[in-house]
């Protein structure tokens, strides 16, 4: 019985080509799109998983409110593991890390560094936290001692194997001789220290032993013994700034109390965050890594269920529009004794087969698209086909979405009346049109919610890219990895100045471009007390920087080498100005230090005000902003004159390679590192992109499919209005009109829900474009002339039939 | 007695007001019968015969087949009984196009569970028997008319069934291939099936033992 179903479905689907080809073809293309997705989302879920008893890890994050700003941070103070440790039986360990960002690396008595992008301080009790064994040396003696460090394999493999890297010396940044002491494997791609491959002892980092309680520098994680709850951490943490931090306070503002700290609109709240919850839930100022979020995960995950979905009501409406044909096989097939169960076992084996083949395809299609895929999402992911449990969910799926998709169908067919359709007047006009209509206006609906997706949030990057950031990025490269060795920076930068293609050239470690910084404290001249202290970002720049940057002046006037006192000059930003209780004049001339509370504070004088420029990504306000003059290693940015990039490239490495023959030269453009802030949208953008024009195939090939069939049940009639004198032209838009009028239900139905969905996701920003009026006009617009031509092909071929022959065959 | 139609009505509502299709109908069928129901077009003769194949429902009356009575059965042990003892013949021939001549014959074995094995043989000996052995393996549209509505009385008869309902059995056919199925119907006739045939032709009802008259839905 089974073969004799199978054998008529097979020859079913190659006696209609046209429709199995649009049939397999547009569920394969779901199913490899959800298949994808479905990766992607497993992948997003795996992270931080890798590491035994995760569940008992958790991270200490601070929210601190002080002089005007608030940050969200992931990082508490240095004594805050100890203290933790010390105080809460419930907590069995604790690592804290300390982030230094890049280093560059040599093997001592060799010359040429290497470049790591991803170094930080640790405490000795990080293998045993996270259970990482070590392929060279002892868990027991590794980074104990101070100027010890741990590699991974890769970033080991660059000066020596993993067998002979123990004992071998390294020299950090030109400057620090660090021993090796382990070799670890390179960390999973899907944990939170992806990136980072050289390991600091903390013991060599006297900051880490100083109970400050003010800065909050060390990402802190800690093992719960596997009896304790969170909650009983997470109620008790908050007592610790009452028994630590305001005493530790009161040492530098003698008088101040935890009421009046309070009252002045400071807090500081501690709260964990389970290690396996970062990737997805954590968003805080700075990461170990940079992290995805759950919206994502929904918004990936409810794309694939509408790409599926679209692929589903596909075949649903094309079987049930082809049933005229299987009609008379009803018909007979009943006559024969077929009751309607077997008739349903029947359709339903056929759906399950054509799931099948798509499945094949599918499989297919996601293994050649994978490596695209995994560039669009900034992934590496493999089909796990060796996982049985991977065929398991793949096949069982399957099934489910056969049934899903061959249910209606089936029962739509099984219920034909053999003496209608077996009558020799032939088959009446099959019904069911009410529901595929439903179906058509439903997929179009999506289809139209995804186009206004991909233009919202690419409108959205437009405007972050496009938008007067207050400096000016373009034109401008920056030569990474400056000596710190003042005469030398210095003369580089001289040399580089001399380049006929360079306009202007300055050297700081600080561009507002993604980098670490830090806050600190400040407080006007007599006012040395806490509650008017502001707190602002601090960077140290050269004389050129503001020139460099094309960055504008409020009022006062830039650092000038004619003025010697602007050695202790300060400019501030607006927002700075504004904290402080100034404007923009009264401000200049306001003396104000960082030394809270020693006896012979340090001034600086403001000299001028900057307009506000985005130094930091738009989805956040422009914070304070203080630039000091200093000499630092840091970049050069190099402001090149018209378009000589390349020429000017190649001068500057021949600087370079001449002053410091050794050295890797590293360079980027300021643009693409300014991007870098904005990749996770980007991501989304592209992925966006890709599967709504995923789901415009998908929903085209269906309605291409309708519209065939629904001229052919229509040639008799077609036929019959030219013969009464209809042209070409009307009956082409009487067929076309048909389904437009789906279309435009569809768009009535999805232009608000769509406005109201972008609305919501472009609240993450507070530099944002509104969901204008003609965004949705042109969606509504894509998805009309979409389907116009999709159909039109179809209903010009009914229209010009010469009628002779459609009503000869009658 | 094979059936038995004791006044049967079937009617369609049609504008607030009762079409009949069927008026008030008797007969009474006996095994090894060969009965002609004639009659011009709309007289009701179609519908007679897929009430009596119980393809269609009636409205008012007594059906008895072999003494069931079809009129208080539910639709499964309905399609049972004509499963069982009726073969249908249709104007059309009504093949499945996708299968071949072989399969085609097959497939009401399918539906009563016979084995692989004992389908083999059935199948074997009709082809057999309809000399058409030797288009087993041909799809039906590559059959001519005549050859297609053969294989149409051979599906009918291999489940061995009691009665043959034929609808215009050669309305589609040329007179020569018309004559032989008609043969071929008596012959079956001879060896005990019981035929109820519809047809406009004269020359065809006079195969027949019996002719009934239609007009209106009513015996003539």
């Amino acid at each position: 019985m089974l073969r004799n179903y199978i054998k008529v479905a097979w020859r079913n689907l190659k006696k209609q080509p046209f429709f199995t080809f649009i049939n397999t073809f547009g569920l394969a293309i779901g199913m490899a799109g959800g298949l994808l997705i479905a990766l992607f989302v497993y992948d997003e879920f795996s992270y931080d998983t890798m590491f035994p008893e995760a569940h008992r890890i958790h991270r200490i994050d601070s929210d601190v409110k002080f002089g005007g700003n608030q940050f969200k941070m992931a990082e508490v103070s240095a004594p805050m593991a100890e203290t933790m440790l010390k105080d809460f039986p419930q907590v069995e360990a604790t690592v804290r890390f300390r982030d230094r960002g890049s280093m560059l690396i040599r093997k001592n008595g060799t010359e040429t560094n290497s470049k790591e992008l991803h170094a930080t301080f640790v405490d000795s009790t990080f293998f045993s936290m996270f259970g990482i064994g070590l392929l060279a040396g002892d868990v027991n003696t590794a980074l104990k001692e101070t100027n010890t460090l741990v590699l991974t394999r890769s970033a080991a493999e660059k000066h020596f194997g993993v067998q002979n890297a123990l004992g071998q010396q390294l020299i950090l940044n030109n400057s620090d001789t660090y021993t090796v002491t382990g070799v670890i494997e390179d960390l999973p791609a899907n944990s939170f220290l992806r990136n980072h491959s050289v390991f600091l002892a903390m013991a060599g980092y006297e900051d880490s032993r100083i109970p400050d309680w003010g800065s909050n520098n060390y990402f802190t994680f800690i093992k719960l013994v596997p009896s304790a709850g969170i909650s009983e951490i997470e109620t008790q943490l908050q007592s610790l700034f009452s028994r630590y931090l305001i005493p530790w306070a009161q040492e530098s503002f003698p008088g101040i109390t935890e009421a009046s700290f309070l009252a002045s609109g400071n807090h500081v709240y501690y709260s964990t965050m389970p290690l396996r919850d970062i990737h997805l839930y954590s968003n805080m100022d700075s990461e170990l890594s940079p992290n995805s979020s759950m919206q994502n995960v929904y918004i990936l995950s409810f794309i694939a269920l509408f790409l599926i979905l679209l692929a589903s009501v596909n075949f649903m409406n094309l079987s049930t529009a082809q049933s005229l044909k299987r009609a008379k096989e009803v018909g007979i097939r009943k006559t024969l004794g077929s009751d309607k169960k077997a008739l349903l076992t029947q359709f339903l084996t056929e759906s399950g087969m054509i799931t099948l083949i798509s499945l094949l395809f599918a499989i297919g299609i996601a293994f050649l698209v994978l490596p695209l895929f995994n560039e669009l999402s900034g992934k590496s992911m493999t089909l796990p086909v060796a996982e049985p449990y991977f065929w398991i969910l793949v096949f069982s799926f399957t099934f489910f979405l056969g049934l899903l998709s061959g249910l209606y169908p089936a029962f739509f067919m099984s219920r034909f009346v053999p003496v209608k359709v077996l009558s020799g007047t032939g088959a009446t006009a099959s019904s069911g049109g009410g529901i595929r209509n439903v179906l058509v206006v439903f997929q179009f609906a999506i289809s139209i919610l995804l186009i206004i997706g991909t233009l919202v949030v690419y409108q959205q990057l437009q405007f972050i890219q496009s938008k007067d950031l207050g400096f000016k990025k373009d034109r401008i490269v920056m030569v990474d990895d400056i000596p710190r060795n003042p005469s030398q920076a210095a003369s580089l930068k001289e040399e580089v100045a001399r380049l006929a293609s360079v306009e202007d050239v300055t050297l700081s470690s600080y561009y507002p471009t993604p980098s670490s910084r830090s806050n600190s404290s400040f407080f006007k001249e007599g006012y040395q007390d806490q509650e008017n202290a502001i707190n602002m970002q601090m960077w140290e720049v050269d004389y050129d920087y503001i020139n460099t940057l094309d960055i504008a002046l409020a009022s006062g006037r830039d650092f000038d080498r004619r003025y010697a006192t602007d050695s202790l000059g300060i400019l501030l930003n607006e927002s700075a100005v504004g904290i402080l209780g100034e404007s923009t004049e009264s401000v200049l001339g306001i003396k104000i230090s960082s030394d809270l509370g020693e006896e012979n504070p340090v001034f600086y004088t403001v000299i001028g005000v900057v307009k506000d420029f985005h130094f930091e990504s738009l989805r956040d306000h422009i914070g304070a902003l203080g630039l000091l003059p200093g000499v630092t290693g840091g970049s050069l940015a190099v402001k090149i004159k018209g378009n000589n990039f390349s020429e000017t490239l190649t001068g500057i490495e021949r600087i370079w390679d001449k002053a410091m023959p050794d050295q890797p030269f590293n360079y980027q453009f300021m643009e693409e590192a300014f991007n870098t802030t904005y990749q996770a949208e980007q991501r989304l953008g592209r992925i966006f992109m890709v599967f709504t024009i995923l789901s415009l195939v998908v929903a085209c090939l269906g309605l291409f499919g309708l519209a065939a069939f629904n001229a052919a049940k229509r040639t008799k009639e077609i036929g019959i209005r030219k013969v009464l004198g209809a042209g070409v032209g009307q009956i082409t838009y009487q067929l076309t009109f048909d389904f437009l009028r789906m279309v435009i239900i569809a768009i009535v139905i999805s232009l608000p829900i769509g406005w109201y969905a972008m609305n919501k996701w472009l609240e993450d920003f507070t530099y944002r474009i509104d969901v204008s009026w003609w965004v949705l006009l042109l969606s509504a617009m894509i998805a009309m002339g979409i389907a116009i031509l999709t159909v039109s092909y179809q209903s010009i071929r009914a229209a010009i039939v010469n009628p002779v022959r459609s009503l000869r065959t009658e | 007695m094979l059936l038995d139609l004791q006044n049967i009505y079937k009617w369609v509502q049609q504008g607030g007001q009762r079409v009949f299709l069927l008026k008030d109908i008797n007969l009474s069928v006996n095994e090894g019968e060969f009965i002609s129901i004639m009659g011009p077009s709309g007289s009701g003769k179609s519908t007679l015969l897929n009430v009596i194949g119980m393809l269609d429902d009636f409205n008012e009356g007594v059906y008895s087949f072999l003494d069931e009575p079809v009129h208080r059965l539910k639709e499964k042990h309905r399609s049972n009984l004509y499963k069982k003892y009726i073969g249908f013949v249709f104007q059309a021939y009504h093949l499945i196009d996708e299968l071949t001549v072989y399969e085609n014959l097959e497939m009401p074995l399918l539906y009563k569970n016979h084995s692989s094995s004992e389908r083999k043989a059935m199948v074997a000996d009709i082809l057999d028997r309809f000399n058409i052995v030797g288009k087993q393996k041909l799809f039906p549209t590559q059959l001519s008319g005549g050859q297609q509505q053969l294989v149409g009385v051979a599906r009918a008869l291999i489940g061995r069934p009691k009665l043959i309902l034929a609808d215009e059995p050669t309305g589609n056919l040329n007179s020569r291939q018309g004559e032989e199925i008609m043969e071929l119907f008596k012959e079956l006739n001879a060896e005990g099936v019981t035929i109820l045939q519809v047809t406009h032709s004269e020359s065809n009802a006079a195969y027949g033992t019996r002719t009934i008259n239609l007009l209106d839905g009513r015996q003539v």
